[in-house]
């Protein structure tokens, strides 16, 4: 049988949409998660890469850190935080903020650092001060990559969130790991499919987030690749 | 022998960068396209190697269409140099000189050896055949571009505004090289630059490009300068057309004085006779072997005690000289600008004084070398050789009578 | 602490790790020539990179399991798309890193395109196409141990087992171990490229900007 088939059998059982372990609840508490995972990176990273990219310094710094970053093991990181602490808001929470962070901050960091030095100075001799230039040319400037770093924070706090079912946590990842502890492939299937269409509903919205955010003039950036 | 047949290169779009070119570029010599931004010459110059394909017309290399050939084969026999020089940033210096000659199937110690001969040719020092590009100076980039170029010995070489992107000085340099190189090899060059001054400084022959694609005037410097086609031609020389062409008439044709020229031990009232004799205020001071040591003034010497020699005098600096065998009228008439004393010094190759020149003198030659027609010993050229303003027409008469 | 597992969980997880980024290596090279040959390729293969890369590797390693059952191949495929994300603008980036006046050159002695390409860019592609390998291979390293979850054996099974029977020092070793497995590989490629690269100076601002290139992949090319 396909993937498919395992998976439609399962979600077509109507109890899978009901109760608190509904297939509703969990996609809502999937987003729940990430979002807040994301808010918060977003919050300390944004800032951090503006700040960054603006003054220059600490780029190379922030790359290499971003690199080695991604040689950590999501798993032993929400293990551990388990282990720590206990299942808890932190043991999860921690791991997905952390997990992040990189991307935005180095996405925001060279967005900013890449406004044209030209126009930095147009901003400067117009008599701006450091957080006007920041606030009304670097920052819409920097617009597509600072969006396209939230895209890709995104893809690691969901798939993240995935995973951390493993430590206890609600959401998608829960029908995957529940199902593979029961060897119920259909509950495994269907959860997988719900986590490939949440995943690619939030990189949808982040491109209407681009569209709507990117100033007009900066468009066409993007479209050439 | 290059040639082109009615060649035109159509852009998409209706942009006419060729216009139905007719050419022919000589062997031996240096055929220099010049003109301003967008007049074609690069894409005329990137048709002899197929880089561009014309749109209509034929070109022939050596009576044979390029077209016939494979494009690859064809590009092996011709050298191209290009302003970034376009060096493989991840070869040595005698890899990439050696690059055509591994391509065409030598070996690679043959090719090396090469290499370091062309290295030597084109004055670059043999320690930097180890290393890379990034490790030279942008004059030494280039050299190693023109010597990559010559490496397959190959007998047309194409550049592309070579020494576009380097200082002044090292151009002029570079620019020189290029003549000693071609009095060595007598390549076919066929060069493109936006430089007028370039143009008439390294082509034997100058061929300046309208905008829109077409020749308007094929000549000699000399001839160009001493007779341009048209108001456009004429504007594209420059304002100051007629003392560049100075240059290319001999200062062997000056007549000099030699009678205010005093050694340094003849006595001071002797040399301040000779120059009232003359009828000049100054005299040129000599050492022992006759070479100058400057102009002293004939009020000077005669306020020197009696007994004095002219070399005791007070003796203003004598500036430039030219050498009367090699230098040209336009050297002469620097000199004798630079001058205090509105003389020049005309010297022999070992330095000696021959004579000295006054403006007078340099007028007569002018005038006479006016005169003569085109294309006779050195320097002669019709119309008017007067160094006056510009707007001159080319044809007009001298009407000044020599003094 | 059981070490006599040790060595073939590592053996294990380098194996998972760096296979994906082989592979897809060799997929994307002709994949990204070919989008430097055909500009309009490379925006539709850039879309569909990122919509691979996006979803989350152990859905992936789920959905083929009815196709490759509980094998390495379940996690090696996705771990092999994922790569293509960051090495298919690895190669384009390197090839279009190759300056203009040197292609022209190349081509203007009489290189062939097949022997220009060969001779000439893919060797100057070199550092910015290992920046991009060095980031695949290690996210590859990492995330293989999430098919420990499915039951495909890395390193993964320390962390795994440690939690399971509230052995914290387990999870050290295992997670200890495929940091250090992911910063040698890393170094290993470092001095790959030194190798392959005599030519480069040694401190280059090209390397740093492709490195942050790939470290956030797409970054560089959506913002062309």
């Amino acid at each position: 049988m396909s993937f498919f088939s395992f998976a439609w059998n399962w979600l077509k059982q109507p109890q899978q949409w009901h109760g608190s372990g509904g297939i509703p609840i969990r996609i809502l508490e999937q987003l729940y998660y990430s979002g807040l995972a994301l808010l918060i990176a977003a919050l300390i990273a944004v800032p951090l890469g503006i700040l960054i990219g603006h003054t220059g310094r600490g780029a190379v710094l922030v790359v290499n850190i971003a690199n080695a970053w991604r040689a950590i093991p999501t798993l032993a990181l929400l293990v551990l935080l388990t282990i720590w602490l206990g299942f808890s808001v932190l043991a999860w929470l921690v791991p997905l903020v952390v997990l992040g962070i990189p991307p935005i901050l180095v996405n925001v960091s060279e967005g900013v650092a890449g406004v044209d030095p030209e126009l930095r100075d147009a901003a400067r001799g117009v008599g701006m001060t450091p957080w006007q230039q920041v606030r009304k040319v670097e920052v819409p400037v920097a617009m597509p990559l600072i969006v396209l770093g939230l895209r890709t924070g995104a893809i690691f706090v969901v798939a993240t969130a995935t995973i951390a079912a493993y430590i206890g946590l609600g959401g998608l990842g829960r029908y995957i790991i529940d199902g593979l502890a029961v060897s119920n492939y259909g509950e495994v299937a269907g959860g997988a499919l719900f986590v490939v269409l949440l995943a690619l509903a939030v990189q949808a919205f982040f491109m209407g987030v681009r569209r709507a955010a990117v100033p007009k003039g900066l468009r066409q950036q993007g479209r050439a690749s | 022998m290059i040639t082109f047949e009615s060649v035109t290169k159509r852009y998409p779009g209706g942009t006419v960068a060729v216009d139905r070119l007719d050419l022919e570029i000589p062997d031996g010599q240096t055929m220099v396209l010049v003109g301003p931004s967008g007049c074609g010459k690069t894409t005329t110059l990137r048709m002899i190697n197929r880089l561009i394909e014309p749109s209509s017309g034929r070109i022939l290399l050596d009576g044979r269409d390029i077209h016939q050939s494979n494009p690859s084969t064809l590009r092996r026999g011709i050298g191209y140099v290009i302003q970034q020089a376009g060096l493989f940033p991840h070869r040595t210096i005698e890899d990439n000189i050696g690059t055509v000659p591994l391509l065409i199937g030598w070996g690679k110690g043959k090719a090396r050896a090469r290499a370091r001969e062309l290295m030597a040719l084109v004055g670059l020092d043999e320690s930097l055949a180890s290393r890379y590009p990034y490790q030279l100076s942008g004059g030494q980039q280039q050299r190693v571009g023109v010597a990559r170029a010559l490496a397959a010995d190959p007998p047309v070489l194409l550049m592309d505004e070579p020494f576009s992107a380097v200082d002044p000085i090292v151009r002029a340099t570079l620019q020189d090289e290029l003549l000693r190189l071609q009095a060595e090899l007598h390549k076919t060059v066929v060069l493109v630059t936006h430089d007028v001054e370039e143009a008439i400084k390294v082509g034997d022959q100058v061929a300046i490009f309208r905008p829109g694609g077409k020749i308007a005037q094929l000549d000699t410097p000399e001839r160009l300068l001493a007779a341009p086609a048209d108001s456009y031609v004429e504007n594209f020389l420059g304002f100051d057309r007629g003392i560049r062409r100075l240059s290319f008439l001999a200062a062997a044709g000056l007549s000099l004085d030699d009678r205010s020229v005093v050694g340094e031990d003849t006595s001071a009232s002797m040399a301040a006779d000779t120059a009232r004799q003359a009828g000049d205020e100054w005299v040129l001071v000599t050492d022992g072997g006759h070479q100058p040591r400057g102009w002293a003034a004939a009020s000077d010497l005669e306020a020197l005690p009696s007994g004095s020699r002219a070399g005791q005098a007070r003796l203003e600096p004598y500036g430039h000289t030219f050498d009367v065998r090699t230098d040209s009228l336009r050297a002469a008439l620097d000199a004798t600008v630079l001058s205090p004393t509105g003389q020049a010094v005309g010297v022999d190759d070992d330095g000696r004084v021959v004579g000295v020149t006054s403006y007078e003198r340099l007028r007569a030659a002018i005038h006479a070398a006016g005169q003569e027609p085109p294309g006779a010993a050195p320097g002669g050229d019709a119309g008017s050789g007067a160094a006056g303003p510009a707007g001159q027409e080319p044809q007009s008469t001298a009407s000044e009578a020599a003094s | 602490m059981d070490w006599s597992a040790v060595p073939r969980l590592t053996w294990e997880s380098a194996y998972l790790g760096i296979v994906p980024a082989l592979i897809g290596l060799i997929i994307s090279l002709p994949l990204g020539i070919a989008c430097t040959r055909f500009r309009w390729l490379y925006g539709p293969v850039l879309s569909a990179t990122s919509i691979l890369y996006a979803l989350p590797s152990l859905a992936l390693f789920i959905v083929l399991i009815p196709y490759t059952g509980l094998t390495d191949t379940t996690v090696i495929i996705p771990l092999t798309l994922f790569s293509l994300c960051v090495l298919v603008p690895g190669v384009v980036d390197g090839m279009r890193s190759v300056p203009d006046p040197v292609r022209q050159a190349a081509t203007a002695m009489g290189f062939g395109t097949v022997r220009r390409l060969v001779q000439v860019e893919l060797p100057i592609a070199v550092p910015i196409v290992i920046a991009g390998l060095r980031v695949a291979m290690v996210s590859s390293i990492s995330l293989a141990s999430v098919g420990q979850l499915i039951g495909v054996s890395s390193l993964g099974y320390l962390i795994v087992d440690g939690y399971q029977r509230d052995f914290a020092m387990e999870i050290y070793v295992g997670g200890g171990f495929i940091i250090a497995l992911a910063l040698v590989c890393d170094l290993v490629l470092v001095l790959v490229r030194r190798l392959l690269t005599p030519w480069q100076p040694r401190r280059s601002r090209g390397e740093a900007k492709a490195l942050a290139a790939a470290a956030a992949p797409t970054a560089m090319a959506v913002a062309r």
